[in-house]
């Protein structure tokens, strides 16, 4: 018999024996069930925010609609800026529904009116903090949380349980090599272990309709690599020699360290090292400027305002004792005086993802939930672009009223279609995906070349 | 003979190298969180009551203004961290710590730190909550697997019945000496804890605190006590000690990782809320029009103006001794403060429905049912957190409709006209009564019948299953 035809008799031994083990079946078919769960609930879940998202556009409508019936004729556009509200919106990308990230946290649509935009900008959509806390299901979670207990649920009595039961010497008797025996009892967990996983992601890409572009071979690759790295853990742990209790233990170990300790203490580190300046003083600075542009000589603020936008230098001298023009510009000057603020606490959020990314080859969970999420532009990045996008569409608002208020020129009903509207999609962060793709490769290089080592290096005991 | 059984167990567990590397793990990991929990607690805490301060200050030092320019300038309220959090900070991290207190409207709770930790956070939060949830159960299921089949393995079963004790009386044993090894590695974690708690010099140590903090250890000794019987149970049951390990650690994912997730989902997915846009748009439609669609705001108002008129007697706006602003801007916020209360309490209905099923689920997992009670005596739970909101909507209604009042007695032309700074002075400034135990517990009845069940289910339903179970 050659290597080859001896392989393929070891395998499919190792198939009757996974059908006879009613226990691991039952467990396959549940990660199953589960795997096919989070893809259900990460549509649903985007599609949700989809429809929400869709929703805005009527609102906006019906709010002009209601301004036309305020001011039948011509309008003052500082009214219209005061009480018209626009949205700026979040749009998912189709692979967010595989890996939601940080979607349910981050507001994925700003209200905005011509005020002052730090007021604006961060208030929070309604969300049930208990089911924050629990934390989303979807395939991505599935992947990198479950299919890890899978591998060591089918793998940690690969050598062991033979030999516990004795069957181990009989086994070795035969004309097959250690190494090989191994090789085919990983082989064919590995195979069904992928195949799961495979037909999982293309279960949920289809479901998700994401496009097939390069992303789905990124994202094949990385969950075999995270596959790859876990049958790694437990080759290192097969060949220790230990018995099934021990082994189980172990793997267990390793599981909880790499994918429940490392990212908590991590997160404690990052806090630690990383301080983001609290938004809090950000709000409340921003509100004692802009109250007290209403105190403060008229014409201070207003010169103020011309140092930042000559342009409207040669407008007419405030003589009323409210006029929006004044209003609007100490608004903006109100902006304008918490922007090192601002500023600050954006580069501390973006400061401390930047560490995560440094420090998470420590662990390849860590590594691969962040490299999904980059992958469906899910995470922080996207959101402080969706954030900048934000600011530059109440830029655009600004810029759009401006001569309005400033020429005094009324507002028809006709201008309120020219008014500028905003739109943005989360675009993947793919360098920090590949960047993911190469350290989980790094990872899976180091672990199995140790077991491999640790395999050579130990004659395999038969009990 | 069950004394000695636990004697025994209690020994050769201590001799056992394997038990001494996992509890000194998990000993310093209950210290780090402890610490580290106190030292969030501090920053935290001191952050909060700084803000609070100074926006506190900044309402008494205004300039001489209009009465309704301070109400648009409103105020701040901070949520103050629950004595007990430092042990469970609960949803303490997906909630805001400030809403923005003004006319008109009622502001969300913004700047949650779940915003500012990235993903990290989700894997999950190293509080002593969650040693005590997630890693004790894993000691103590490492630790009692083989109770049963490791004695049927190596024969010693029967020979120790033929002792003339009883399978139960067996298990009994086991169970005693087993508690024994865990408490001797929770107990001065938590004493530890409680000592730290105590000696903070910014903690109100009261009868209140001391008494959470009582319920929260029997609660957790409850907890520990479940999975000692489970595990000793399984172990009787399942053939071998690797078949025994591997169903308690497929109970324990099943329990502490899938299930909490899974109903947490299910529940939005029953139960779907509607975004802070539509809300506010209906909200605003309401108080324009009317709750029901009749009776629009101008109409309201004309209403009141000639109701005022007639009251006083005079036949124009000018000779009223009260400012009609004033009034109708109270009125007003009577009314939209009402609306506003209709959606909110229906929003928080939704999450409590959402919440429920989660709630329920403690029947048929014990995580389920610690989680919600140790959040609840932390003081970190969602009702507490629908307490403190509510206290900051009251004290946001009480200060602006004084401020209403104030610009009322200003009379006819108040709008060219400001009050004193002094005034501002005499408004009292948002202070935080956190509730008591006795009103906590009332919403705990749920999960604390959970746990008893369990404990009582356990003990006499898994230890008649034993007296069946084979010896050989």
């Amino acid at each position: 018999m050659n290597r080859f035809s001896l392989f393929r008799l070891l395998l499919s031994y190792e198939w009757q024996h996974f059908r006879a083990a009613r226990g691991l079946v039952v467990l396959t078919g549940l990660l199953l069930a589960t795997g096919l769960y989070g893809i259900y609930y990460g549509t649903t879940e985007i599609e949700r925010q989809r429809q929400h998202l869709a929703a805005l556009p009527e609102l906006t409508r019906h709010n002009i609609d209601e301004l036309k019936g305020k001011f039948p004729g011509d309008a003052d556009a500082g009214d219209i800026g005061y009480y018209h509200t626009t949205y700026a919106v979040h749009h998912p990308d189709a692979w967010a529904a595989l890996s939601l990230g940080q979607r349910d946290l981050n507001p994925y649509y700003v209200k905005l009116r011509l005020l002052g935009l730090q007021g604006q900008l961060y208030a929070a959509d309604n969300v049930n903090p208990v089911k924050s806390l629990s934390g989303n299901f979807d395939l991505a979670f599935v992947l990198v949380y479950l299919l890890p207990l899978l591998v060591i649920a089918l793998s940690f009595n690969l050598l062991s349980s033979e030999r516990e039961q004795g069957i181990l010497p009989l086994l070795l008797a035969q004309p097959v090599s250690p190494t090989l025996l191994v090789g085919a009892k990983l082989a064919f967990r590995l195979a069904l272990v992928l195949g799961l996983a495979w037909l999982l992601s293309a279960i949920g890409m289809l479901w998700a309709g994401v496009p097939l572009d390069g992303r789905v071979g990124l994202w094949l690759s990385m969950t075999t690599l995270y596959t790859l790295f876990w049958f790694g853990v437990a080759l290192v742990v097969t060949a220790l020699q230990r018995n099934s209790a021990v082994n189980a233990v172990t793997l267990v170990g390793a599981w909880l360290l790499l994918v429940v300790l490392v990212p908590s203490l991590l997160n404690l580190w990052v806090a630690a090292a990383r301080p983001v300046p609290q938004g809090l003083e950000l709000t409340i600075r921003q509100r004692e400027e802009i109250h007290a542009g209403w105190d403060r000589p008229k014409t201070q603020t207003m010169n103020r305002f011309f140092a930042l936008y000559p342009k409207w230098r040669d407008t007419a001298t405030i003589r009323e004792r409210f006029v929006w023009r004044w209003y609007y510009a100490f608004q903006h000057l109100g902006d304008q005086s918490v922007q090192p603020l601002a500023a600050a606490y954006t580069s501390g959020l973006q400061e401390r993802y930047n560490l995560v990314e440094q420090l998470n080859l420590l662990s390849p969970a860590i590594n691969t939930q962040t490299s999904l999420n980059a992958l469906a532009g899910t995470d922080l990045p996207t959101h402080l672009h969706f954030q900048q996008s934000a600011r530059a569409y109440h830029d655009a608002l600004r810029a759009f009223y401006y001569p309005f208020l400033f020429k005094q020129v009324a507002f028809t009903h006709a201008d309120y279609a020219r008014e500028p509207t905003h739109t943005f999609t989360s675009q993947p962060e793919l360098l920090t995906a590949y960047g993911g793709l190469r350290k989980l490769l790094l990872s899976v290089a180091v672990i199995v070349a140790a077991g491999l080592l640790l395999l050579r290096s130990r004659a395999i005991q038969p009990r | 003979m069950i004394y000695s059984i636990a004697r025994k167990e209690f020994v050769s567990t201590l001799r056992d190298r394997r038990f001494l590397v996992l509890s000194a793990l998990v000993l310093a990991l209950l210290l780090v969180a402890t610490l580290v929990g106190r030292r969030s607690y501090r920053t935290l805490q001191q952050e909060r009551a700084l803000a609070q301060a100074t926006v506190n200050d900044q309402f008494h030092h205004q300039p001489a203004r209009h009465p309704h320019r301070v109400a648009h300038y409103g105020s701040f309220a901070f949520r103050p961290k629950a004595g007990l959090s430092l042990l469970d900070s609960g949803v303490d991290s997906f909630t805001g710590t400030a809403v923005y207190l003004e006319a008109h409207q009622q502001n969300s709770v913004n700047f949650s730190q779940a915003q500012q930790s990235g993903s990290l956070l989700r894997f999950g939060e190293m509080t002593v909550a969650f040693v005590l949830q997630l890693l004790v159960p894993l000691l103590i299921i490492f630790l009692c697997f083989g109770a049963f089949s490791e004695e049927r393995e190596t024969g010693t079963l029967k020979l120790l019945l033929s002792q003339g004790i009883t399978l139960r009386q067996v298990a009994w044993g086991k169970i005693r000496g087993y508690s024994q090894a865990v408490a001797l590695v929770v107990v001065p974690a938590l004493a530890v804890a409680a000592a730290l708690l105590f000696t903070g010099a910014e903690f109100a140590t009261g009868p209140d605190l001391l008494a959470r903090l009582v319920l929260f250890v029997v609660g957790y000794a409850v907890y520990f006590f479940l999975f000692v019987v489970g595990s000793v149970v399984v172990s009787a049951w399942q053939a071998d000690s690797r078949t025994a390990l591997v169903t308690l650690l497929g109970l324990w994912m099943l329990g502490c990782i899938i299930l909490p997730k899974a109903t947490a989902n299910l529940g939005a997915t029953l139960y779907p809320t509607t975004t802070k846009a539509q809300m506010d748009a209906e909200v605003h439609e309401e108080a324009q029009k009317g709750i029901n669609g009749h009776d629009p705001q101008d109409q309201r108002t004309a209403a009141l103006k000639a109701s005022l008129l007639k009251k006083y007697g005079v036949d124009s706006e000018e000779k009223l001794p009260v400012s009609v602003g004033g009034i109708v801007m109270g009125e007003s916020e009577a009314y939209s403060s009402r609306v506003y209360q209709q959606h909110f309490a229906a929003l928080n209905a939704t999450y409590e429905r959402q919440n429920a099923i989660s709630l329920w689920a403690g029947l048929l997992n014990p995580y389920q049912a610690i989680r919600p009670l140790s959040m609840g005596l932390a003081g970190a739970d969602f009702a507490h957190y629908v307490h403190f909101q509510q206290a900051a909507e009251t004290y946001r209604y009480q200060l602006v409709q004084r401020l209403n009042s104030l610009q009322a007695g200003m009379g006819y032309g108040d709008k060219e006209r400001r009050l004193d700074a002094a005034t501002w002075q005499s408004i009292p400034t948002f202070t935080y009564q956190p509730p008591t135990l006795a009103w906590a517990l009332s919403r705990l009845l749920l999960p604390v019948v959970a746990l008893l069940l369990w404990a009582a289910g356990l003990s006499w339903l898994g230890l008649r299953l034993i007296g069946k179970t084979s010896i050989t």
